[in-house]
């Protein structure tokens, strides 16, 4: 759920734990959900358990150094340490660290953090882990996969002593209490555990249960792309915070929006993640509680304008006419956001523009009247013609140059709804335009890995942040791009340029809040222009949880509009309350029979392929 | 003395049939035989309405209706008078796309059984013909492709050869040519063993041609109605592979519609329209095969037919 800088599952409306989507596991689910299966693990009977839906980006890899989906990214937070907690009102505070000074010069912070605490193997934990995590990232190129832009401006970390963490800067930093926070931030690792696996890093998964760790809970086990268990850690205590209120928590992984609205109308979850349509129905329930959450991330389209490598050597199969910047406009004038954001979110969001999402209206930036881009196909088809693109007979423009054709792949999540959905309109708008588009239906892992060997045209992607946006900025600067093997890279769509890069240096630096939000404004009209990343929208929130199974599980209370703001699972969970009495019976709600007809057909068409599929090759024994 | 002559059996023949070429006499015998099933005759009528519908459908649905940048009905609404069946999740019409589903629908149905069948027939009259080596080695290959479980293979495979139709329909025809090969090579062991069929070589016929022009018509109905009913199992498995999401998502195809009715949340918001429409469609043509199918198989069997 939430505040996070990650690369997030799509498949919703630019949302964290949207969970959409038909894969045979989604279907299987549906079919468990009518009756069939059971949910995982459940706990011993006097102990309260919350289970919850996954982000459906679901976990690439518990490794802290390596991951950035979502769902491995909440985990981290709550198993974790970071230096400092994010408030409820995104504002840094302590964690580990219980105080902080600056010297005058604010290149110098001194964290002082707390004594006594112990990593859940009873060694205890000190200033040296977090100065070990730290060096890891600033000198190992692998550790600084996931997080290493977060530190580039670190001159030296040390722990003179097991209370004392001294971080020295190259320049004065303006964002260094959002370095180490939970979800966003860079997680505090034991360095008694983590100091085995540096020579294999790469590699190494995390997977040694309950993970050694110290947060509000510990993980117990990981069911690959299914589930993961906690246990609460009773010890924890965090301001006036103490430990969970539950004793355990299911996070579990379910790959389609029914289903998880199913489980969630038996019981099976307490909490998920829902699309428009389902939204409104489920507000009518009163069973159930429906949050709207202002949108802390955007779903985009990503254009290969020409990628590169880091030392500027042509990488990936990318078309080469998408790097004339007149085509990547053409192809921004063509599409109509509001058609989008009416259609695929229901009208739950806001049409896309700059970089940075609505969650944080510090940053929010709007293109000048005069530089904004709207829907006009006209114009479209005038920019492309005045470029020299003419159509062929087949309607498809043509390079005059090298004679091919406007001709693009659009990659998109396989098991996501929305995509499929944004596709068929990209499709025909472009069409219109005198492009053709083929679509590639891509796995998630598949479509990352693609992205990241640069073997792609278009692709729909989103991501989400917390209110430091420094990380979602560095994903478009120089340094993010892959080595000459295509690894070590975490570029969003291999946009590089000299002065993004400068001024992504210095707003790192510059202490002034209204100098900096200037500076990042800047850099949202550089991204806007370069049309490498067309924000299509910035999805709502869209959370309902059982009020009879779990209270105090959102926070927050509704801005003016009625959006709550972006929540974090790291409070999530730790504030939810069991109810008082016991559990509610199964529901049994307005739209129950749609689920079983539902249910039913699936599983019609799924046991009759397979029967037929069968029936065949049986069928010379029953003659 | 007189030996019995042939002539006098000629004579026994009824008249009417003599005039006939005996090729025109076989197919009235068969339509005859054929409009004794009433249920052949439904099955025939159920494939012929959609056949139709997917043929004219160009006429009467323009390329716009199905564009969802131009759709301009309400989202996921009700049955209307202007949309009989409701709309899908982008205003489009639900009955126009079940009328266009059917054409992608059945075309994939119907080449994936060509090379179904081109393919267990091939192998079957190669591994019947043969005996030796190459027809056991034949066989186990296909005992092997028997025993791999289809779903997950089809699945696998059109994840390997990339998304849309023609990776579907090889995932089809890979997955359920054995049931052919095997019923063809038991059919070709029985006519092997016909008299005819030593004749023949005994004139000193090559194995392709005792292949081709003996075995082979005598294979041939038996075929028939293994294509016939493989369309519909082809169909029914075409529609579990898009629906699971294999397909591509700009195509319209009764398995894509069931797959966006899930994915957006049909169920939750209880579009019965959008769900059942597609259902009922694929149930109505497999029915329509299978109808269709089992009636030829009664007429051209006779151990089924009723030859009072």
């Amino acid at each position: 759920m939430r505040v996070g800088t990650v690369r997030h599952d799509p498949r919703g409306p630019g949302r964290v734990r949207r969970l959409v989507a038909v894969a045979l596991g989604g279907a299987l689910l549906v079919a468990a959900a009518v009756g069939l299966g059971t949910g995982p693990a459940s706990a011993a009977a006097s102990d309260t358990n919350l289970t919850v839906t996954m982000d459906g980006s679901g976990i690439d890899t518990l490794n802290p150094f390596l991951s950035f989906y979502n769902g491995a990214l909440n985990t981290f937070g709550l198993i974790y340490p970071s230096l400092n907690s994010l408030g409820k009102d995104g504002v840094p505070g302590p964690y580990l660290a219980k105080s902080w000074t600056t010297s005058d010069d604010k290149l110098t912070w001194t964290f002082t953090v707390q004594d006594g605490l112990k990593w859940s193997d009873g060694q205890p934990i000190t200033a040296e882990d977090a100065a070990w995590t730290f060096n890891l990232i600033m000198t190992n190129l692998t550790a600084a996969t996931a997080n290493g832009s977060l530190v580039a401006n670190f001159a030296s970390v040390t722990a003179p002593d097991a209370t004392t963490l001294v971080v020295k800067t190259k320049q004065p930093q303006a964002n260094m209490l959002y370095v180490s926070i939970p979800v966003s931030g860079i997680p505090i690792v034991p360095k008694h555990v983590w100091s085995a696996h540096v020579a294999d890093l790469k590699s190494y998964k995390n997977e040694t249960y309950p993970v050694v760790g110290y947060g509000p809970w510990l993980l117990q086990t990981y069911q690959t792309d299914q589930f993961e268990r906690f246990t609460a850690n009773k010890a924890f205590r965090l301001g006036s915070s103490g430990a969970p209120k539950f004793d355990t928590l299911v996070v579990q992984l379910l790959k389609n929006s029914d289903a998880s609205v199913a489980a969630l109308k038996n019981g099976q979850v307490a909490d998920t993640s829902v699309n428009a349509k389902q939204f409104d129905v489920l507000k009518a329930d009163t069973k159930m509680t429906a949050v709207q959450e202002v949108g802390n991330g955007w779903t985009g389209l990503e254009i290969n304008g020409g990628a590169r490598t880091k030392s500027g050597k042509a990488i990936g199969t990318g078309n080469p006419l998408l790097g004339d910047p007149q085509v990547r406009s053409a192809i921004h004038w063509a599409i109509d956001k509001n058609k989008l954001l009416t259609n695929v979110l229901g009208g739950k969001g806001v049409v896309g523009n700059g970089y940075l999402p609505p969650a944080y209206p510090q940053w929010s930036w709007k293109p000048a009247a005069a530089d904004a881009v709207t829907y006009d196909p006209a114009k479209a088809n005038s920019i492309l013609d005045a470029a020299g693109y003419t159509k062929g007979a087949d309607g498809i423009r043509v390079d005059p140059r090298t004679g091919k054709k406007l001709d693009f792949r659009l990659g998109i999540h396989s098991d996501s709804a929305s995509d499929a959905q944004i596709s068929q309109f990209l499709k025909g708008w472009l069409t219109d335009i005198g492009i053709s588009i083929r679509i590639d239906s891509l796995s998630f892992a598949q479509l990352n890995s693609n992205l990241s060997r640069a073997d792609w045209d278009m692709l729909m992607d989103a991501w989400t942040t917390g209110p430091d946006p420094t990380y979602l900025l560095s994903i478009q600067t120089c340094g993010t791009l892959p080595d000459d093997t295509g690894a070590n890279g975490n570029t969003d769509a291999f946009y590089c340029t000299p002065e993004y890069d400068k001024l992504f240096a210095q707003q790192v630096v510059t202490l002034d809040a209204t100098e900096r939000v200037k500076i990042v404004a800047q850099m949202q009209d550089i991204l806007y222009q370069a049309n490498y990343d067309i924000i299509l929208f910035y999805g709502d929130g869209l959370e309902v949880y059982r009020n009879d199974h779990v209270s105090n599980l959102l926070f927050g209370p509704p801005s003016s509009t009625g959006l709550h703001p972006a929540q974090s699972v790291f409070w999530n969970y730790l504030d939810a309350t069991p109810p008082g009495a016991a559990s509610a019976a199964p529901a049994a709600s307005s739209s129950k029979t749609g689920l079983v007809v539902g249910g039913v057909a699936v599983l019609v068409v799924l046991l009759a392929g397979a029967f037929v599929l069968r029936r065949r090759s049986t069928s010379d024994l029953r003659g | 003395m007189t030996a019995p002559t042939r002539g006098r059996t000629r004579a026994e023949e009824p008249a009417g049939e003599a005039a006939a070429p005996p090729r025109y006499a076989a197919l009235r015998r068969f339509a005859r035989g054929y409009l004794r099933r009433p249920s052949g005759i439904v099955g025939l009528v159920m494939l012929l309405a959609f056949a139709v519908a997917a043929l004219v459908a160009p006429s009467f649905i323009h390329p716009h209706d199905l564009d969802v940048t131009r759709a301009s009905g309400a989202l996921m609404a009700p049955p209307t008078g202007a949309y009989p069946l409701g709309t899908d999740e982008n205003g489009r019409s639900v009955l126009f796309l079940v009328i266009w589903g059917a054409r992608a629908s059945l075309f994939i149905g119907v080449v994936a059984t060509l090379m179904t069948v081109f393919i267990g027939g091939t192998i079957g009259l190669v591994a019947g013909h043969y005996q030796g080596r190459v027809g056991a080695l034949l066989m186990h290959v296909t005992d092997w492709f028997i025993v791999l479980p289809s779903l997950p293979l089809a699945i696998a495979l059109s994840v390997v050869l990339g998304q849309g139709a023609s990776s579907i329909i090889i995932a089809i025809a890979i997955t359920s040519w054995t049931g052919t090969a095997r019923l063809v090579r038991a059919q070709t062991l029985a006519v092997g063993a016909r008299p005819f069929i030593e004749r023949g070589r005994a004139l000193g016929a090559s194995d392709p041609q005792i292949m081709v022009r003996h075995v082979l018509p005598s294979v041939l109905p038996l075929i028939l109605v293994s294509s016939i009913l493989t369309i519909g199992s082809a169909i029914l498995a075409e529609a579990t592979l898009t629906f699971l999401g294999l397909g591509d998502p700009t195509t319209v195809s009764w398995g894509s519609m069931l797959n966006s009715a899930f994915a957006q949340g049909a169920v939750t918001v209880g579009a019965w329209w959008y769900l059942l429409t597609p259902g009922i469609a694929i149930l109505l043509v497999v029915m329509g095969f299978t109808l269709t199918g089992r009636a030829i198989e009664h007429v051209l069997d006779p151990r089924m037919v009723d030859r009072a």
